[in-house]
């Protein structure tokens, strides 16, 4: 990605296998544009994200998270995104909590049917991670600085 | 030699040093937390702590370590740039017990058949500057432990705090370096007087009862005693007492690396952590905290004693401050070094 | 005398032999501290003591002695983990029987010393105040004044869950801010809360005293020791430490009690309770939770409500 001049946003997005992954797909094959900032990632649901995932992509060097999965009632396995949202809703208070900024972290419901919701979810969370600029906090910075007597 | 430091000139004096040398010293964190840390300037020095939580041990033998680091890059292969010393080092403020623990650290890190390079130029290249514990805490127990409040073994230069100034005492060739210095006086009689009676009356407040005398051979007899049973009860197996402990020197090797970059650091292990004797195959020679805590007294007084002739303690106390159950070292020694049966003594029953 | 009563009590179910073991706090050798106990015998009872240092959640220990019938003693704070465990299925053979003593709320030894210059060798309670000693001072202070903050901020003093109470039960609080510190940084920007968090957590030694000292925590592999996949490295870089305090405090999610021994443990004077204090306060206010209230209600993370709230998914 380069300097920060040429910064582009980096974003990672956990999408449920059964309505948020076909949902990219079907924007794919419609020929629907969307930002090219994202990375997908296919989970079985949106439930199994653990929040160790999302932290561990912005320690990695991701700018922002994106956790997409099937509108409520419509889980393939029930009952998944309703754990999984939960487990979203305390996350990301906490995070914003620590400082983390707003919108670093995005949750959307996609069904299989919704190509378009699904580049405009995508064109969104870019944009507002794009306004944020790269995340700095939290991040392990390439130098792997290692705090010690030494420095 | 011996010399007057007038307190006023201390932080001229550390300002010259910073000049040619990389100087460690206690660093007050948050009202209560003192490490040793390399200091940019004279103010960040602390001496008030007298047992800092983390001992002198990091400044030779670091929490965290780089290695080396290396990173691919193109076609060129990997290059690898190791961690050098730059300048001469100054320790600076150290107390005899962590002073007399970097003597115990040396032996194993530059035994005779392997030398450990890390500690090793690091030893090499360092002046320690001790300070006398004019006010030894009630868990103090050096004197126990073959040290004491004003021991001098290791120091190049020794500090006496005499209220307004310093009784500087040089030892070796290396604080003889430092001789003509515009800041040391030559120190009077009534210096020296002061000096010989601010030690004694720290000498006689450190406890010497701990019974560490002959402990090695009674745990010989004590490996599979229900005392471990017990003993182990209340640790909880964190590592407080290990990482705090100015003797304790197990590490742990592990690549950190992304992409085409990487280093290889070591950090310090505990012997009380689980995962620390934990086999690939998922068996666990020391599976419970039984196996454990023994481990970590039986490391100090028994199997170091074997191999290099004294206890692996140096009564610094820390880990008796710190334990968050209070687990007290003090009365497992003096449990282990009852007589056997009926008539032992000791908190541990 | 709420100790006395204590001793006896102990005496009593070990005579009798309801249980094999009371797991309470004992003196040992520093001033205002106590330490942990294990009795098997009726004399072994007279050791036990109580007083404003039993500062220890006791509850830690339930998963080393799971083999036995143990008596425990608790606090408010310590009973609630003990039901949040019971909750996730700990004890499936011998439920703890819970000896209760509504809690006079604890002093803070750190926060004594600092209070006192010179080492503190021998501290008494006496009604409110609190005497301390060091070899050149003695003075008197006032135990209200060194409370723990976790204390401070606690609403449920008597462990209502225990089989048998000893001493009155005390009137349950209900607070104005609960969590000064929370409520603190949350006026404060993002910058400013980051910051604040990553000065605390770069005093960090990884002992894991914290983790160890918390009677939630006991996964049979913690995420920090795991190789594979390996979540963190083990080294003292301010975004691994930050990483570690992070998913420490949210595994915690509606399972914490807010007994502060987390914080107590640490060597390093980490301030630790206020992240646990607002992961409690969110579980509150989305799920209405509160850790060991009900005996019955699910933990917040193990279940849902369709109308959960959800104005933050796109």
């Amino acid at each position: 990605m380069g300097s920060e001049e040429h910064w582009e946003p980096k974003i990672l997005a956990f999408l449920c296998n059964w309505c948020s992954y076909a949902g990219a797909d079907l924007a794919g094959t419609s020929r629907v544009q969307y930002s090219p900032n994202i990375r997908v990632i296919r989970v079985p649901c949106s439930g199994r994200i653990n929040p160790l995932f999302i932290l561990k992509a912005l320690q990695g060097g991701v700018d922002g998270v994106l956790v997409s999965g099937c509108h409520p009632g419509d889980c393939h396995y029930l009952s998944g995104n309703y754990a999984g949202r939960r487990k979203s809703a305390t996350l990301k208070r906490f995070l914003e909590f620590l400082g983390i900024e707003q919108g670093r972290i995005q949750f959307s419901w996609v069904s299989a049917a919704e190509g378009v919701k699904f580049s405009q979810v995508v064109d969104e969370v870019t944009k507002d991670i794009r306004r944020l600029g790269p995340l700095k906090k939290f991040k392990k910075s390439s130098a792997f600085g290692v705090q010690s007597s030494e420095s | 030699m011996m010399f007057n430091l007038d307190k006023k000139d201390f932080d001229h004096f550390l300002k010259d040093l910073l000049e040619t040398h990389d100087l460690f010293a206690p660093v007050q964190l948050t009202e209560g937390v003192s490490v040793f840390k390399k200091i940019d300037n004279p103010g960040e020095v602390s001496l008030s702590q007298l047992v800092p939580q983390k001992s002198a041990k990091e400044v030779f033998f670091p929490q965290s370590e780089v290695m080396f680091r290396y990173q691919i890059a193109g076609n060129q292969g990997p290059t690898v740039s190791e961690q050098k010393i730059e300048r001469e080092r100054i320790l600076l403020g150290a107390r005899p017990c962590d002073i007399e623990a970097i003597s115990i650290i040396e032996k194993v890190f530059t035994g005779e058949d392997y030398t450990d390079v890390y500690f090793a130029e690091k030893r090499k290249r360092t002046t320690i500057i001790g300070l006398g514990c004019n006010h030894p805490l009630s868990t103090c127990f050096c004197s126990s432990t073959g040290g004491g409040p004003f021991n001098r073994a290791g120091s190049d230069l020794f500090f006496t705090d005499l209220g307004d100034a310093y009784f500087v005492e040089l030892l070796t060739e290396k604080g003889m370096a430092f001789r003509v210095n515009k800041f040391f006086k030559e120190a009077d009689s009534e210096d020296l007087g002061l000096m010989k009676e601010i030690e004694d009356k720290a000498s006689q407040k450190v406890d010497r009862t701990v019974p560490v005398e002959g402990i090695e051979k009674r745990l010989d007899l004590m490996v599979e005693s229900p005392f471990w049973d017990r003993a182990h009860e209340k640790c909880i197996g964190c590592g407080v007492c290990t990482f705090l402990c100015p003797t304790c020197h197990c590490f742990d090797i592990t690549d950190e690396a992304v992409n085409q970059k990487g280093q290889r650091v070591r950090n310090w292990d505990s012997c009380l952590f689980p995962i620390y004797s934990l086999e690939t195959s998922g068996h666990n020679p020391r599976p419970t905290g039984r196996e454990r805590t023994r481990q970590r007294l039986m490391h100090k007084f028994n199997y170091y004693p074997k191999n290099f002739g004294r206890v692996a303690c140096v009564g610094c106390g820390r880990c008796i401050l710190y334990c968050p159950v209070q687990f007290d070292i003090r009365e497992a020694l003096v449990y282990a070094s009852a007589k056997r049966g009926k008539g032992r003594k000791g908190k541990f029953k | 005398m709420v100790q006395q009563q204590l001793r006896e009590k102990a005496k009593e179910l070990l005579s009798n032999k309801t249980v094999d073991l009371i797991i309470g706090f004992g003196e040992w050798t520093l001033p205002l501290r106590t330490t942990p106990v294990f009795i098997r015998t009726p004399e072994g009872a007279k050791s036990l003591v109580w007083n404003s240092f039993c500062e220890n959640n006791l509850t830690a220990y339930l998963h080393k002695f799971s083999r036995l019938k143990v008596g425990l003693v608790v606090k408010g704070c310590d009973a609630r983990s003990v039901t949040a465990l019971s909750l996730e299925k700990r004890f499936p053979n011998h439920p703890p029987l819970l000896i209760g003593i509504p809690c006079q709320r604890l002093v803070d030894r750190k926060k004594v010393k600092k209070a006192v210059k010179g080492e503190i060798l021998q501290a008494v309670e006496q009604g409110d105040l609190l005497l301390v000693k060091g070899e050149n001072f003695e003075v008197s202070l006032k135990r209200e004044d060194f409370l723990y903050a976790s204390c401070r901020s606690c609403a449920h003093r008597t462990p209502h869950q225990a089989h048998i109470l000893i001493g009155d039960p005390v009137e349950e609080v209900s607070l104005v801010d609960a969590h000064p510190e929370v409520s603190k940084l949350e006026g404060m920007s993002p910058e400013e809360r980051w910051s604040f968090f990553e000065k605390e957590t770069s005093r960090c030694i990884r002992c894991y005293a914290c983790r160890e000292a918390c009677p939630m925590c006991y996964c049979a592999e913690c995420f920090v020791d795991s190789s594979r996949p390996r979540w963190i490295e083990k080294s003292l870089s301010p975004s691994d430490l930050a990483f570690y305090h992070i998913v420490r405090a949210f595994h915690q999610t509606g399972r914490c009690s807010g007994c502060g021994a987390c914080e107590r443990a640490c060597p390093m004077d980490i301030r630790l309770t206020f992240l646990t204090q607002k992961l409690n306060q969110e579980v509150k206010d989305l799920y209405g939770f509160e850790t060991g209230i009900q005996p019955e209600a699910a933990p917040p993370l193990s279940t849902f409500d369709p109308e959960d709230e959800q104005e933050f998914i796109k």
